[in-house]
C-alpha cells in the first residue's frame, strides 16, 4: 500500500523532520520524495527514523562525498530541494556556502540542499549533529544561509519602494524577508544557547 | 617528527584518535566509541564525518587503500601517536590536580 502527501516545510527543517518521523510512527516509510511530495508505502509502525540535513553550503562533491559516507554507515539518504537561492538560470549564488559550494548548478548541487537520511529504528534518537563544535558549525550555517536570504528580500523590498513600483511589491517583498527571517532568527537563538553550553561543557 | 604544543583535544577528536590505532571504518569507530564509554557518547554520523575529515586534514589519520571500495578504513599516523601522548599527559596531569586538591574524596 502506498499515499502520496504534499507539503511544504521550507526552512522549517525541524517540521520536516518531525512530520517524517511521525509518519513512520504511523507505519508509512518514505519512498520518494519532491520539492512538495512525499511518497511513503506501508510498514511495520516504527520500523525507521528520519533526520534531515542541510548541505546547500557544501560544494557538489563535498555533499556526493558527505552522502557516500552516509551510505557506507548503512543509512538510506535521498536528496530534496528546500528552495533556498538566489538564482540566475541554472546558477545560484550563495554567499554564505563553502569554497565551491558558494556557486551551485545543474546539474550539481543545485535542488539537492537537503539530505534526508533514513535508518532502521533502534529506539534511541536519531541524530546527526552531536558533537558540541559541530552543532554550532551546523546552526552558524543555517544562520548565516537564512539571514543572507532575508537580507536579500529586504534589499528587494527597499529597491522597490524608491523605485516608486506599485506599493504591493514593495510589501510582498517585506513578508517574504520577514518570513525567512524566523528560521534565521530560531537558528540563531539556538547557536547562541550552544556557545553559552560549550564555555562549560564539551558535549 | 616533533608535534607543536597544541591545546586541549576535544574529547571526540580523543576518542576518534585512540579508535584508529587498529583501521577502522566510520561505522566501526562510532560503534568502539559507544562501546568504550558504556553508551555515554553516541556520535552521530555528521559529527563523526567532521573530525574524521578534520583529523585527516592535519595528519594525524590517513585513509587506507583497502579492499572493499564502498567502505574508507582509516588508521592513526605516527604525528597523531604523538598528538595522543601529548594529550594523555595533560589529562594526567589535570586528574594529578585535582586529586591532590580533593583529596580523593
Amino acid at each position: 500500500m502506498s499515499k502520496k502527501m504534499y507539503r511544504f516545510f521550507y526552512g522549517f527543517l525541524d517540521a520536516q523532520q518531525r512530520f517524517l518521523n511521525r509518519m513512520a510512527g504511523k507505519g508509512w516509510r518514505l519512498v520518494r520524495t519532491g520539492r512538495l511530495v512525499y511518497e511513503f508505502e506501508s510498514c511495520g509502525p516504527d520500523a525507521y527514523s528520519y533526520c534531515i540535513d542541510f548541505v546547500a553550503h557544501k560544494s557538489c562533491r563535498s555533499s556526493k562525498d558527505y552522502q557516500r559516507f552516509l551510505e557506507e554507515m548503512g543509512y538510506r539518504v535521498m536528496t530534496k530541494p528546500v528552495n533556498l537561492n538566489f538564482s540566475l538560470g541554472k546558477v545560484r549564488f550563495r554567499p554564505w556556502g563553502e569554497g565551491l559550494g558558494k556557486v551551485a548548478t545543474a546539474p550539481g548541487a543545485f535542488n539537492k540542499e537537503l539530505l534526508i537520511v533514513e535508518k532502521p529504528s533502534e529506539g534511541k534518537p536519531f541524530k546527526l549533529h552531536t558533537s558540541m563544535e559541530d552543532r554550532i558549525a551546523y546552526y552558524g550555517t543555517l544562520r548565516s544561509a537564512w539571514t543572507a536570504l532575508a537580507l536579500g528580500l529586504a534589499a528587494a523590498a527597499v529597491y522597490s519602494f524608491i523605485r516608486d513600483e506599485a506599493l504591493w511589491k514593495s510589501i510582498t517583498w517585506a513578508i517574504l524577508a520577514l518570513v525567512h527571517l524566523r528560521p534565521a532568527v530560531h537558528s540563531h537563538h539556538t547557536l547562541l544557547a550552544l556557545k553559552s553550553e560549550s564555555e562549560v561543557t564539551e558535549s | 617528527m616533533r608535534v607543536d604544543p597544541i591545546g586541549a583535544l576535544t574529547e571526540l577528536s580523543f576518542l576518534v584518535l585512540l579508535s584508529l590505532y587498529q583501521p577502522r571504518h566510520g561505522y566501526a569507530v562510532m560503534q568502539f566509541i559507544e562501546q568504550e564509554t558504556g553508551g555515554r557518547l553516541c556520535l552521530g554520523a555528521g559529527s563523526l564525518y567532521g573530525a574524521l575529515n578534520n583529523l585527516a586534514d592535519k595528519g594525524w589519520i590517513k585513509a587506507l587503500s583497502g579492499a572493499d571500495p564502498r567502505r574508507k578504513e582509516y588508521i592513526i599516523t605516527s604525528l597523531g601517536r604523538q598528538v595522543v601522548r601529548g594529550e594523555m599527559a595533560r589529562l594526567s596531569e589535570l586528574a594529578a590536580i585535582a586529586a591532590q586538591i580533593t583529596g580523593g574524596e
